[in-house]
């Protein structure tokens, strides 16, 4: 088939799968999720918050109002150090679901907003998101692949690989969808909330869609291997672990070798680190672009490995998609060896 | 001309740690379908008619064996544009309408966007469905699913018509529209594969047959031919099939 064929296929395929994932209640339930989460962030104030620093990096002294008025305001203040209200009502305060949840802050308003993006894309959305996702969309390929469901449509002259890469697209395709929705959504509700437009909040957008694709190329294998949804979404999620740890490992060894590693177990891990997908990377890439160090506390090691230097954000992001495109071929090449 | 060769066509199904176990579907099968006629292919249950079936639309791959499909290698997908096919249960995707499954199908045989349309449109009538186009088949009875089978097997207007039990859940009225869409593809020149128990249905439409028993064939000819006994006589087509089983079962 030339290259006209296949791109129609695709087409086709990435029709159906935006199709399916319509009619099943999973877009509804992602839906109502983001239409919850945006809900909460206009709700979402930044009260008596502290004046932005001058610099990046900058960590002022900071002091108690009671000590502050002691030594003098003006004084202190042409100092540059920072007075902290002592009492709450003057407070710096983050109030949620409508002044349900107050948090006490340390940091000026766009700081706060950009934690909270931060929360929300790098923990809720990249991490339970991304989860739930490849937990709800395992069935879609197994389903697919059933014989009953199957033969006519790999009779069909369209390649069985092109198939499965319209199939993959399309569900990548809807999660990149629900993703923008979710970052949009919760961006314009709290930049009407706080007035905060932090537009490094949409790098969530790609980060998410990279984080699921590396990870659904996984469940697509196992689904053609086995057609079974659950083994699709267990061993995802097994594989998601072993690839936290080695990723989790790799830095902490690279840091803090412990004793008795030999070099042989330490060119292991650097392997292992370098072939699987690195979902603690990716993360580091996105705490990166929204410039997260001064609010927000990565993973230590990973904090760690980026302070020495020894972080390649491109390198783990290409290396990530990479094995994604490989796992993706493999299926492929399973699903042309399948007897139907 | 043959729309089909089979030449010494063997199908092992592996099984087992390894593929250390298997089951022979299908053992030195040599027959030809004559492009442009019904050809008719029986057998009793897992004789391996299904299995061929599957070879010749490259759903499964032969373990020995060469296969040609429309004057090409069954490996080589491209005929496969120029070819139908409906099976007993299939189970269209159910969130699709009838309209969309027909859309589906047809795009992916490589029918173009200007024509799909108009073909789906026509096809729908033709099968009884068009006042149901926009209704998914989830609703859809057993038979309404196997209509709309047939329509999508006809979408492209194929060289090969390749029918997989047709007949199952069809009522009179969709039998009769079977034999008038066979009937049709015959005048047109074109060929007809057709796999089936319902012995009336084959003796009425098919040009040719070939019998499948044990993975082997057993019998391939005409229906006279096969029907005809030593003495000039006839006898029907149950007696002359049970014949051809029971002899293997007696093997």
């Amino acid at each position: 088939m030339n290259l006209p064929g296949i791109v129609r296929t695709v087409r086709w395929m990435v029709r159906d799968t935006v199709r399916q994932s319509l009619a099943t209640k999973l877009f509804w339930v992602m839906l109502a999720a983001t239409a919850v989460v945006t809900a909460l962030c206009l709700g979402v104030r930044v009260e008596n918050d502290l004046p932005p620093l001058t610099s990046d990096g900058d960590i002022p002294a900071i002091l108690p109002a009671t000590e502050a008025d002691k030594l003098g305001r003006d004084k202190v203040a042409a100092d540059g150090v920072r007075v902290i209200e002592t009492d709450p009502e003057k407070r710096p305060r983050l109030t949620l679901a409508f002044g349900a949840v107050v948090v006490p802050i340390a940091r000026d308003r766009t700081d706060a907003v950009r934690h909270l993006q931060v929360m929300l894309a790098g923990l809720l959305a990249d991490t339970v998101g991304v989860l739930l996702a490849l937990l709800w969309t395992a069935g879609f390929l197994p389903s697919f692949l059933e014989p009953q469901s199957a033969t006519v449509l790999l009779a069909k002259p369209a390649p069985r690989w092109a198939i499965l890469l319209g199939k993959y697209l399309g569900v990548v395709g809807f999660v990149f969808g629900q993703a923008v929705l979710f970052v949009g959504c919760t961006w314009a509700a709290l930049g009407l909330a706080t007035g905060v437009w932090a537009n490094s909040y949409w790098l969530a957008v790609p980060l998410l869609v990279i984080n699921f694709g590396v990870f659904y190329s996984v469940s697509a294998f196992l689904a053609v291997c086995t057609r079974s949804a659950v083994a699709a979404a267990f061993g995802t999620f097994l594989f998601w672990a072993v690839c936290w740890g080695m990723n989790y490992a790799h830095h902490r060894f690279a840091l803090l070798p412990p004793d008795g590693v030999t070099a042989m177990s330490s060119w292991l891990l650097d392997v292992g680190y370098w072939v699987l997908p690195k979902p603690l990377d990716l993360s580091g890439v996105f705490f990166g672009a929204m410039s997260a160090d001064g609010f927000a506390a990565a993973v230590p090691e990973l904090r760690a490995i980026q302070s020495a230097g020894q972080f390649h954000p491109e390198a783990s992001v290409l290396t990530s998609i990479g094995f994604a495109a490989v796992t993706l071929g493999l299926a492929g090449y399973e699903l042309e060896m399948t007897d139907y | 001309m043959n729309a089909a060769v089979f030449e010494n066509v063997g199908k092992v199904y592996r099984s087992g740690l390894f593929g250390s176990g298997g089951v022979a579907a299908v053992r030195g099968v040599s027959l030809a379908v004559p492009a442009g006629r019904v050809f008719g292919l029986l057998g009793p249950n897992r004789a391996g008619k299904t299995t061929l079936v599957k070879l010749l639309l490259n759903l499964a791959r032969p373990t020995s064996g060469a296969l040609t499909r429309l004057g090409e290698p069954a490996a080589s997908r491209r005929t496969l544009a120029r070819v139908g096919y409906m099976h007993e249960n299939h189970a269209f995707p159910k969130y699709l309408s009838a309209a969309e499954v027909l859309a589906f199908y047809g795009g992916l045989s490589g029918l173009p966007g200007e024509v799909l349309p108009a073909r789906v449109d026509a096809l729908l009538e033709r099968v009884g469905l068009a006042d149901r186009r926009d209704e998914p088949i989830s609703r859809f009875s057993k038979g309404m699913v196997q209509r709309l089978g047939l329509a999508q097997a006809i979408l492209n207007e194929p060289d090969l018509l390749v029918l997989d039990e047709p007949t199952e859940g069809l009522d009179l009225l969709g039998r009769e529209l079977l034999r008038e869409v066979v009937n049709e593809t015959r005048a047109a020149g074109r060929t007809v594969l057709l796999v089936s128990h319902a012995l009336p249905e084959v003796a009425e439409v098919c040009d040719e047959l070939a019998v499948i028993v044990g993975g082997r064939v057993a019998y391939q000819g005409d229906i006279d031919a096969l029907t005809r006994q030593p003495d000039g006589s006839r006898r029907t087509l149950e007696l002359a099939l049970r014949g051809l089983y029971t002899q293997e079962v007696a093997a």
